[in-house]
């Protein structure tokens, strides 16, 4: 009876995984990729590891959203400046 | 498989099942919302299962969660504020969800314990887990478009 | 050697591991079966030694010495982190403004704070014994200091952040676990032999040998690593601003370098 269990988390995990492919922005890629990381921990919990469960947990609750969000950031700051620069270099040019 | 166990599996497929629905589609801010909820629910599904495995050591990764759990959803207010501007607010119905939720897996969870360090520790994780909620979803709707300048 | 002779060695260590993987997967014992070789004698190992966790005598024990390649990966990483993301010659250091944060959200976080801290510790020192142990704990507890970010802002974190201790404390902690394997050779065993302790009681704080000592020193690697790690992200992100590159309406206006 306890595969049940087992076999529900991974369904979850994989379901979630897929939606994570299928999103295409990655502030919003962040959001379904904390959710994944929560259902791993469910599988790993339910599979009696709760180490591993720890490990993830700690990794993918914060961490892990900070670490890609600040990359975002500083990436679209990056090409918004760029996008503004040409168009001013356009705007002066005609 | 005991009623814990039984418990527990509900809770993850009829609780994550919509979670998982409203975090992949939708406005933004009730992608995050459903994230916060999502914490909430995995940290219950957990305290079931270290009840239903009856193994007290596990309930320390419903803590973790229940500490960590709110503070990825401040790093998603805080960082993408800015982006959900005119999203729809969340109704209260999700406080109260997670108030009650909480209360209805904590209580039977403490009445099954009994006195003891074990008590006292569920109720510290019950009140984190609540306090942590309400306040992620306080600061998720004061997450304003005002903020969009970067140097915070 | 050119493409082809290099195509020619890769497939020849593809086939290789290929070969050696599957008579390993046809020499494995059934699954789903009550007999389990190695776990029968990691838990018996474990058990010799007092220590109540089983996951953590197999990492920080029987298998110390692979924890310590895993030490060093992190290390190196944060290491190759910290020179990719550091300010270039074309890059200015602008000043970080103040952020706007409801204030039951900044108290929460500040009760929060050292709460998640403490619970951090608490993984740490109790790796011998429950779930958990230096890793864990290590990136539970930096996760707390960043709260100070997250709910308040960036200079309040860097008031308490002296990045220069995190570095060192981050080099002291690889170097606490290579110091406790040549103990273990001193006291006239192998590297990282669990001798030199004595083991204690089984399932309380004081167990396990150098089991909670290694812990400790990941604990400080990892809580230091991801706190210097993080500092990279956040300079690059908040503070560090790259040629052509104008943020809203405060550039420019804090120019230090």
């Amino acid at each position: 009876m306890a595969d049940v269990l087992i076999a529900l988390a991974l369904l979850l995990v994989a379901a979630t995984a897929t939606a994570a492919v299928a999103v295409r922005d990655p502030a919003r890629q962040a959001l379904v990729l904390s959710v994944l990381g929560l259902t791993l921990t469910l599988l790993f919990t339910v599979l009696q590891a709760p180490d591993v469960a720890l490990s993830q947990l700690a990794v993918g609750s914060a961490l892990t959203p900070l670490l890609i969000l600040l990359s975002v950031r500083k990436a679209r700051r990056r090409s918004l400046d760029q996008v503004r620069a040409e168009k001013e270099a356009e705007e002066g040019g005609t | 498989m005991n009623a814990w166990l039984v418990a527990a599996a509900v809770l993850m497929v009829a609780g994550l099942g919509p979670v998982l629905w409203c975090v992949a589609t939708g406005p933004l801010r009730r992608r995050v919302a459903a994230q916060n909820t999502g914490t909430l629910l995995v940290c219950l599904v957990l305290l079931l299962l270290a009840r239903g495995y009856a193994r007290p050591p596990y309930t320390d990764v419903a803590l973790v969660v229940a500490l960590l759990g709110p503070v990825g959803t401040l790093v998603y207010a805080r960082l993408l504020g800015p982006e959900m501007g005119d999203d729809p607010q969340q109704g209260p119905l999700t406080k109260a969800f997670a108030v009650l939720a909480t209360a209805a897996v904590v209580l039977p969870l403490c009445v099954a314990e009994g006195p003891g360090r074990s008590l006292v520790k569920l109720l510290l994780i019950g009140a984190i887990l609540v306090g942590g909620n309400v306040i992620s979803s306080q600061a998720l709707a004061g997450a304003r478009p005002k903020e969009a300048d970067d140097h915070g | 050697m050119n493409r082809r002779l290099r195509m020619w060695v890769l497939l020849l260590g593809l086939a290789g591991t290929a070969a050696v993987l599957a008579a390993a997967a046809f020499r494995l014992p059934a699954f789903g079966t009550d007999f389990h070789p190695y776990g029968d004698r990691a838990v018996r190992e474990a058990l010799a030694r007092q220590t109540a966790n089983t996951v953590a005598a197999v990492n920080f024990d029987q298998r110390a010495f692979d924890t310590l390649g895993e030490e060093t990966i992190l290390f190196a990483a944060v290491l190759g982190t910290v020179v990719l993301l550091r300010q270039a010659r074309d890059e200015r250091h602008v000043e970080p403004a103040p952020a706007d944060v409801a204030a039951p959200v900044r108290r929460y976080a500040l009760v929060l704070l050292p709460v998640t801290l403490v619970a951090g510790l608490y993984i740490v020192a109790h790796g011998q014994l429950t779930p958990g142990g230096g890793f864990q704990g290590g990136v539970v507890a930096a996760t707390a200091l960043h709260l100070l970010y997250i709910a308040v802002d960036y200079r309040a974190l860097e008031r308490i952040r002296p990045l220069g201790v995190f570095e060192v404390g981050d080099a002291a902690g690889e170097a606490a676990y290579l110091v406790i394997g040549v103990a273990g050779l001193l006291a006239g065993s192998s590297y990282l032999a669990n001798t030199i302790l004595p083991h204690g009681t089984f399932n309380t704080l004081s167990s396990g040998g150098t089991v909670p000592l290694l812990n400790a020193a990941i604990g400080m690697e990892v809580a230091c690593a991801v706190v210097v790690l993080l500092a990279r992200f956040l300079d690059q992100a908040v503070e560090i601003e790259g040629e052509g590159e104008n943020a809203g309406g405060n550039a420019g206006e804090g120019e230090r370098k």
